[in-house]
């Protein structure tokens, strides 16, 4: 089938090598982020985690007041105006994803760049990623990357 | 607030660095000219920071391609060369950005690494005077010295020297000076320390040591990465610090080290090692490589015009809180402010110089007029 509009973020971890651009360049563009972050697993490995934009998100079904929303790419992001800080999605969320703002007194996370995404841009962890190691697009295009990398993993065709 | 959003055009956006991640075009252009010192993480970002804000960027890199550490000191693997380069070219074709290879931007003489591969030389104070704002993002590109006996011999080198030398051989602009080597000792505990040791083992050496003063757990590479390499093969020496070369006719042969045990904690808050005497012992080797810290190199290397004063002890160029040298239209920014750091620092670092410059040149104008 092929892609429809939704987008499809996957983080790989075969790839990443916790350089921190990701979350630099998050934090750069959003005041309240960064909205990807890295965390130290221990032995030094730093890795980072951000928002899935879960289809079936417990996220948008917990919010009492409808701030908790997804676009028309698929993106789960808060409504401010709306949100009135219960926190209710950060319990409902198995990542743990949503944060509290002082500043807002909302609950804030990933929109995956709405802003850049609205001028056809792409969000800015991917852009700026050495790496390549952070994915997005429709999920067949990111489905047979993915695919592609564990094949090269497997026959050991080296890098791609 | 409904937000219409435009497709995302290509599928794959994951392939290239997009420096210009902020736009899809340079906006009408603006009056003002910058230039920017170094083609690294910190330099390429703040080109593509302004370059989205319209102003008319040059950048100045001694080495023949962009990219510094990324595309000279990171293997491979980690970081494909097409992710830069291509970044590189968006930057240069759809930006306008003028790039200047091969070029030693400086005030001043001072011979850093790499410095053999620039074919051209500007002086700072000049280059600066062409330009509303200059960013000086030109990273750490000295190594410290051993500093033991020996440490002169031909085949005794830093990790940057070992690790530019491959890639520049790599990419077919330079002929290796290394011919093959079979034993490589590695001193050090750093990323640099890994990065020189697992290229050693991809580059086909037999036997690579990698020994450090202190024990796993207060490598700076982190003990994941150390056991990753014994993993592959490398041998971790630990609390062992070298004492001298054993060199024949110039040539070193191997390293005389010497144990130590970890003593009270010293200003970094790790314990300090002690040597323990009598311990000495030596491993052989044809290629000895120190990787034992990077200095910054900042492009001032004397008064230059008041500048001078702003670069400190250790080599760091100091800055005030918005990037810039005071009383001057010079700004830094990345490795050269903070040292050795990751990439993620030198991206932020770069885009937060640029916001700056890009504040200053518009309260400039602001005044002008």
């Amino acid at each position: 089938m092929p892609d429809t509009g939704v987008l499809l973020r996957v983080i790989d971890y075969s790839k990443c090598m916790g350089c921190e651009t990701c979350e630099a360049v998050c934090e750069f563009i959003h005041e309240l982020g960064p909205f990807i972050k890295l965390y130290e697993l221990g032995g030094g490995v730093k890795r980072p985690i951000s928002c899935f934009h879960c289809s079936k998100a417990p996220c948008i079904e917990a919010c009492p007041t409808g701030a908790m929303r997804r676009d028309s790419q698929g993106a789960v992001y808060v409504e401010l105006s709306r949100c009135i800080g219960c926190m209710a999605c950060l319990y409902a969320c198995p990542f743990g994803i949503p944060d509290y703002s002082e500043v807002t007194r909302t609950s804030i996370k990933c929109d995956l760049c709405r802003v850049l995404r609205s001028d056809g841009l792409t969000p800015a962890c991917v852009a700026m990623c050495p790496s390549r190691a952070i994915l997005i697009g429709g999920p067949k295009t990111v489905g047979d990357e993915v695919k592609k990398r564990a094949l090269a993993r497997i026959v050991q065709l080296g890098e791609t | 607030m409904r937000i219409v959003f435009k497709k995302v055009r290509t599928a794959k956006k994951w392939e290239k660095m997009r420096f210009a991640f902020l736009c899809r075009q340079r906006p009408g252009a603006s009056h003002h000219k910058v230039a920017i010192i170094g083609a690294g993480p910190a330099g390429l970002s703040a080109a593509g920071f302004l370059a989205c804000r319209g102003y008319e960027v040059d950048v100045y890199e001694k080495l023949p391609i962009p990219g510094g550490m990324m595309t000279f000191a990171i293997p491979k693997y980690r970081i494909p060369l097409d992710s830069i380069m291509e970044g590189v070219e968006e930057l240069r074709d759809k930006f306008s950005v003028k790039f200047t290879l091969s070029t030693k931007v400086a005030c001043g003489e001072r011979r850093d690494e790499g410095d053999e591969l620039a074919t051209n030389s500007l002086d700072m104070l000049k280059l600066a005077e062409g330009y509303d704002a200059v960013l000086v993002a030109t990273g750490t590109w000295r190594s410290r010295r051993l500093g033991i006996p020996g440490d002169d011999a031909k085949n005794v080198m830093s990790a940057l020297e070992f690790l530019l030398d491959l890639h520049l051989e790599e990419l077919g602009l330079r002929a290796g000076h290394l011919g093959s080597f079979r034993r490589v000792v590695v001193v050090g505990g750093g990323l640099s320390a890994i990065d020189a040791a697992e290229e050693s083992l991809m580059k086909g050496a037999q036997e690579v040591y990698l020994v450090y003063r202190r024990t796993i757990k207060e490598a700076p590479a982190g003990e994941y990465e150390v056991r990753r390499l014994m993993r592959l093969g490398v041998n971790w020496i630990e609390l062992a610090a070298p004492k001298s070369v054993i060199a024949e006719n110039g040539i070193a042969r191997g390293v005389v080290f010497q144990r130590m045990k970890l003593g009270e904690p010293d200003e970094t808050g790790r314990p300090r090692p002690v040597p323990v005497p009598g311990s000495e012992f030596e491993v052989a080797a044809d290629v000895v490589i120190a990787a034992i810290g990077e200095i910054p190199t900042p492009p001032v290397a004397s008064e230059c015009g008041g500048i001078g004063k702003y670069v400190g002890k250790d080599g760091r160029m100091t800055v005030d809180k918005t990037y810039r040298v005071p009383g001057t239209n010079v700004f830094a920014a990345g490795d050269v402010v903070t040292g050795p750091s990751k990439i993620g620092q030198a991206v932020r670092l770069g885009l937060l110089a640029a916001k700056e410059m890009d504040r200053f040149l518009s309260v400039k104008t602001l005044v002008a007029r």
